[in-house]
């Protein structure tokens, strides 16, 4: 008996279930076949990772990373802003002339101010 | 699946086939016009939300097609109703953190605690006075009824109801034995019963 009401039960819920499906509406009805429609189109060929949805978050993670390094990395403000390279370039004509950076090097300052007071009497005679 | 049974089942149900020779695609095209309709139901009921429904099926079809259409095609069913499942679990997961998410925004706080789940938003489906007809009555209550037998029992309940799977079919739609799809689907007639008794007498 119980048996019997079970199988009833499931009889007629299967019944009203079936029913409810021939009961979607007509709009839902093209959807669905747009979507199988969709479903089935053939993939084009481009690769799946080059596609917009994967590029798009990529690009966007990438520009967010840029501007949090650009607004938190500390600015090296210690050096003057007129003299950016100036020395460098100093530093290399000495490094290329060697005479240069031996009479830097040359630790009697007296014997040089001589010479140079020498060649100034020279040139006033 | 033969081309020639493939052409008789599509003119039985008036699915207009693709301009395609390939058997393979025009046979899935025959496959899922037969379930799309039993699997918008099914995600319609789990999920309560018709584009959401609609969104869950077509990502099931877009999944069989691109990634199982080589396989026979006697295992078509089972895996899209196991793509279909796991697609409702995803989309209700979703719901669930977007919920959290909206709360935890200052302008939602003050509603936190009714938008953390959004299901409580639900439109109710128990029946009321509106409900004239014998059968739309019946089939509202059968249809809240369903939605409250946990996940495991509601999917198993109608893939062998309204899809028509035996019990092997089930098992593998829902990768699980036969001996719990038999337990799922025994609980879930009992809990129907006792929740629609008053339908049924």
């Amino acid at each position: 008996m119980k048996h019997e009401e079970t199988a009833e039960f499931e009889r007629r819920t299967q019944a009203l279930l079936r029913d409810s499906v021939d009961r979607v509406d007509g709009a839902t009805r093209s959807r669905l076949a747009q979507a199988r429609s969709k479903a089935l189109e053939p993939r084009s060929g481009r690769s799946g990772w080059l596609d917009f949805r994967y590029l798009a978050p990529a690009g966007a993670m990438a520009a967010a990373a840029l501007l949090t390094v650009l607004i938190v990395a500390p600015r090296d403000d210690s050096n003057p802003v007129n003299d950016s390279g100036g020395g460098a370039l100093y530093d290399l004509e000495l490094l290329a002339d060697a005479d240069a950076y031996e009479l830097t090097q040359e630790a009697d300052l007296e014997f040089i101010e001589w010479a140079a007071a020498m060649s100034e009497e020279k040139a006033g005679t | 699946m033969r081309s020639s049974s493939i052409e008789a089942s599509a003119s039985r149900e008036g699915v207009v086939l693709p301009a395609t020779n390939d058997l393979t695609n025009r046979a899935l095209n025959v496959f899922l016009a037969d379930v799309e309709l039993k699997a918008y139901r099914m995600a319609n009921i789990a999920l309560r939300h018709d584009a959401d429904a609609l969104d869950a099926v077509q990502d099931a079809m877009l999944q069989l097609s691109r990634r199982y259409a080589a396989r026979p095609p006697s295992e078509w069913r089972p895996l899209f109703y196991r793509i279909l499942e796991n697609r409702i679990r995803d989309a209700q997961r979703r719901r669930t953190v977007r919920g959290r998410f909206m709360a935890w925004l200052p302008w939602n706080a003050a509603e936190a605690d009714s938008a953390a789940d959004p299901l409580d938003h639900a439109p109710d489906l128990t029946p009321g006075p509106a409900a004239h007809a014998e059968g739309a009555e019946i089939m509202v209550a059968l249809q809240a009824a369903l939605q409250r037998l946990p996940t495991r029992q509601r999917e198993c309940f109608l893939l062998r109801s309204l899809e028509g799977m035996d019990v092997a079919e089930t098992a593998a739609a829902m990768g699980c034995s036969d001996g719990s799809v038999k337990t799922h689907y025994s609980r879930a007639v009992q809990s129907l019963r006792a929740q629609l008794g008053e339908f049924w007498t």
